[in-house]
């Protein structure tokens, strides 16, 4: 099965392709394949270059700073990380139930988030993909490509994202990297102006986010790819409500496996430890989280959207539950395990997050001015949400000063690891393997990787001037000839002395 | 009006009248005419050391914040050699320190940042120094972040003169100044600093500051989002002007 | 019609919120588009710059060695090198490890870490050699041009990059000169 090609018996005498940096991702990784000379594949993995050790700098800081500090982790999802944050400081000053308004705000900035982050995913990074072609022409599968020759979706997706940027600058003061969150609340209440500026335009995301579900289901269920392309099966985990429902912001830890059996259920978060363990393995900076009972073998799992839609038992607005419905109607109420049903998924949560705003803006609480609360001071905290990636984990003690002296984050795309490596492994074993490599067969791997819609902000990873090429190495592991990819996406075979 | 205020001197071909004994730096402020600076508070005795305010007196430099107004005196400040000089400093400032401007709680509110802002300091010509520096949190209500000090010597002279308590001083040389406690073990937690002293007041950056106090101002209400620090400074000095002598 | 301007964006130890913030001018996209073409960049599949392009845009620090190499790449082939945000000018949040050795920064990560197994420091030669210490665009490679803030706003890059490809002064008036 593909978890042979997570090491080659003898990778020396193999060739060396890697695919870097991928692109129409957030963030930087690379993939590497070893082939030998048939063009099997002997070994797939994607490598997280990025090292950024916020684990250590931010001991030593007070502990207000850190929902502020750590977002900037991330600039595409930060409103995740200072919720997480957030939500562990809480945590620390003793705000064990937040005021309504706070709760509400803070639930509003997350759903603006989901439904810019999910928008900016599907329009601008993967629907080229999805229109024209896994191995269409790379200078046109591009946003720009699709604004061309798909002006109103493209459109559409500025607009949509738009929207969720000016919800999270109506409550954060800023697009990106604001402030909302404080110890025990939020800093800002939302003026009446502002809720009826961001209530004009809602109706209208509303149908956008059901008309792009229905794009995105036609795509697929026209795709000769969608019911074969990645599929392997997992574990998944999120977070959910007491009644079962789908929250974003709040509830206990579900596991379901791969046939929906409960792993476990309903668990306190702030356990997570008890639950959870990561690997480190040495050809990734990104550890590999699993479930302790199954073991690092079988306890991996995948989050985010398709795990969310498997996980949970509905979802509390009318329109994506029906959504919901159709696309579990689709795995005949079983499992969804596709890797392309993500994309599906991710744009039931778009809806959701759309139809969630509408019913926050119309809550009168929502325009309330009680935001912050304080509790009995504690020595550790922990916060977990689900980003639009997935499960999000921040977890931090503080010394009697209030300085940070312990840091744990779990980022959503690394409890994504290896499920992302099973994919590229999955793909490359039904699409490459054997097959006389090209461009848009390299692509296959990276759509592959796309579909997870990883965060893997940080550190860049390109070779130089040679972005993107295929060595093959003889057995005293000597370059003897080489594959590039040029700027234009065409591959020429490039001679180079032993 | 006493007849003091007819007495004037000239400001960048302007005329600014000054009263007896008033520095170049207060009267140009009491015009309404900017001048940047970091170290000097008006409420306080002027230090001179941070040199932002530095004009040109009869064709040689000068500490404004120091420098006695004179009849007839031929000033220069607004020139593009002196805000290349303020920018330089202010520069150097920057990275002299671990100033981490996305992350603080002073943001917004920082002078040093706003004169920055003010000094339009868009580039970066000089290395980061990263130094190495310690946080006094041991104080129940204030903390100490060395990070960001600037050692305008604010603190050290309103613990002295205000307070009457001489909590902080300089230890150091060069480069190597830091700003140390008055305590036993070096700590703030053992000082007699209190969370009225005025002298935790008055940090313009973020080095001393109130515990529980940040991000409370949301992003667009901060001072500095409010008003420039130009026009924020020359109104502050106006209405104590006014509220001084009328 | 006159040639379009040619851009190329890339991030090196950054977050990619500048990027992010690039798309934040919304339907003026639309409008630059109209201006300048886009070369190599995270939002297509162009992975190395062809030929020369005219304006280059940077968002993150220095911080490892491939780092480097791609940011010699962006300076070889940008006539206008800008480095975008507080990371590119500064070293930014990232450059925060700078007051740590690299050796104990991996160890919290890799060793110390809550529930970590296998316990080591990740080693494969895929992995880029770690510099240091995290270092600003300008103390590698000459920078032409500086847009601060974390990230600079819609409003500020909008400025400058239309400043840029008219061939106009890219200095930021003061309502859109921020760090933060």
């Amino acid at each position: 099965m593909t978890h042979l090609l997570e090491t080659a018996a003898h990778p020396r005498t193999l060739r060396r392709i890697a695919i870097e940096p991928i692109t129409r991702v957030e963030g930087h990784g690379k993939v590497t394949l070893l082939l030998d000379e048939q063009n099997r594949v002997h070994q797939a993995r994607l490598h997280i270059v990025e090292f950024r050790g916020f684990e250590k700098f931010i001991q030593g800081r007070p502990f207000w700073e850190v929902p502020v500090l750590v977002q900037r982790l991330c600039g595409i999802c930060p409103v995740s990380h200072h919720l997480a944050a957030g939500k562990a400081v809480d945590m620390l000053v003793g705000a064990r139930q937040l005021t309504p308004t706070a709760e509400k705000l803070r639930r509003l900035m997350h759903k603006g988030q989901l439904l810019q982050s999910h928008a900016l995913h599907f329009f601008h990074l993967a629907s080229p993909d999805l229109l024209f072609g896994f191995d269409s022409e790379p200078e046109r599968r591009n946003v720009i490509g699709v604004i061309g020759e798909h002006p109103d979706l493209a459109v559409r997706g500025v607009k949509l994202r738009k929207y969720g940027q000016e919800v999270i600058r109506a409550v954060a003061g800023k697009r990106i990297h604001g402030s909302a969150c404080i110890p025990g609340g939020m800093n800002k209440a939302l003026t009446i102006e502002e809720r009826d500026t961001l209530r004009r335009d809602i109706t209208q995301c509303i149908r956008w986010s059901q008309e792009a579900v229905r794009t995105c289901r036609d795509v697929l269920e026209a795709s000769v790819h969608a019911p074969i392309f990645g599929v392997f099966p997992s574990n998944f985990l999120s977070l959910v409500r007491n009644d079962g429902a789908l929250d974003f912001y709040d509830g206990g830890l579900r596991a379901l496996d791969a046939q929906g059996a409960t792993i476990f259920d309903h668990v306190d978060y702030t356990r997570y430890n008890r639950y959870i363990h990561e690997e480190v393995k040495s050809w990734s900076y990104m550890k590999f989280p699993f479930i302790i009972n199954l073991g690092d073998e079988d306890g991996w799992y995948r989050v985010g959207p398709l795990a969310r839609m498997n996980t949970c038992d509905f979802l509390d607005t009318v329109f994506a539950e029906h959504e919901r419905q159709l696309f579990r109607q689709a795995a005949n109420g079983g499992m969804q395990h596709a890797t392309l049903a993500y994309h599906w998924a991710r744009l039931i949560e778009m809806l959701h997050a759309a139809e969630g705003i509408e019913r926050l803006l119309d809550d009168p609480d929502i325009i309330g001015t009680d935001l912050v609360v304080k509790g009995e001071r504690a020595l550790e905290g922990v916060g977990v949400i689900e980003a639009p990636r997935g499960t999000l984990f921040h977890h931090y003690k503080v010394d009697e000063n209030d300085v940070v002296v312990r840091a744990n984050l779990i980022v959503s795309t690394t409890n994504n690891n290896q499920a992302m490596n099973e994919a590229v492994r999955t793909v490359a074993a039904s699409y490459l393997d054997g097959q006389k490599l090209t461009e848009g067969l390299l692509n296959h791997i990276e759509v592959a990787v796309r579909a997870f819609d990883p965060c893997l902000s940080c550190a860049t990873h390109a070779l130089g001037r040679m972005p993107l090429q295929v060595e093959l190495v003889n057995c005293e592991g000597q370059v003897i000839d080489r594959l590039v990819k040029g700027a234009d996406g065409a591959c020429t075979p490039e001679a180079r002395a032993p | 009006m006493s007849p003091d205020s007819k007495k004037t001197f000239r400001l960048d071909g302007r005329e600014i009248p000054f009263r007896e004994g008033q520095t170049v730096f207060d009267a140009a402020m009491a015009a309404g005419v900017y001048i940047p600076h970091l170290c000097h508070n008006p409420d306080f005795e002027p230090h001179s050391s941070c040199r932002l305010c530095t004009v040109i007196v009869n064709g040689r430099p000068f500490a404004s914040c120091t420098q006695p107004a004179v009849a007839g005196q031929d000033v220069r400040s607004d020139t593009p050699e002196l805000n290349e000089m303020r920018r330089d400093l202010t520069d150097m400032l920057l990275v002299e320190g671990n100033h981490y401007c996305p992350a603080c709680e002073k943001s917004g509110s920082c002078r040093l940042q706003a004169t920055a802002y003010a000094l339009g300091l868009q580039d970066s010509h000089f290395p980061q120094l990263f130094p190495h520096r310690d946080v006094d949190a041991s104080h129940p209500d204030i903390i100490l972040d060395r990070d960001r000090c600037i050692l305008c010597g604010l603190c050290v002279r309103i613990s002295r003169s205000v307070d009457k308590k001489n909590v902080f001083t300089m230890t150091g040389r060069g480069i190597a100044t830091t700003i140390v406690v008055d305590s036993p073990s070096g700590l703030l937690a053992d000082s007699k600093v209190s969370r009225d002293d005025e002298a935790v007041q008055h940090c313009p950056v973020g080095a001393l500051m109130m515990k529980g106090e940040a991000f409370k101002v949301p992003i667009g209400q901060r001072p500095y989002d409010r008003a420039p620090i130009n026009e924020d400074s020359v109104a502050r000095f106006r209405a104590r002007e006014a509220a001084l002598h009328g | 019609m006159a040639s379009k301007r040619k851009i190329a964006t890339c991030s090196l130890a950054g977050c990619f919120g500048c990027h992010m913030s690039l798309l934040d001018i919304d339907e003026r996209l639309l409008e630059l588009l109209e201006l300048a073409d886009f070369d190599r960049s995270p939002i297509n599949d162009i992975k190395a710059i062809h030929g020369v392009v005219d304006i280059g845009l940077i968002e993150g620090g220095v911080c490892n060695v491939e780092n480097v190499h791609l940011l010699h790449h962006f300076r070889d082939h940008c006539r206008i090198l800008v480095a975008v945000g507080e990371c590119a000018m500064t070293g930014g949040i990232p450059s925060m490890r700078n007051h740590h050795s690299l050796k104990s920064c991996l160890e919290e990560s890799y060793i110390r870490g809550v529930g970590v197994e296998n316990a080591h420091i990740p080693d494969d030669p895929e992995l880029p050699l770690l510099l240091n210490k995290v270092y600003p665009l300008h103390e590698v490679v000459r920078v032409d041009y500086y847009v601060p803030g974390c990230p600079p706003s819609a409003d500020a890059l909008w400025h400058v990059l239309s400043a840029l490809v008219t061939g106009r002064d890219p200095h930021l008036p003061p309502a859109l000169l921020k760090y933060d």
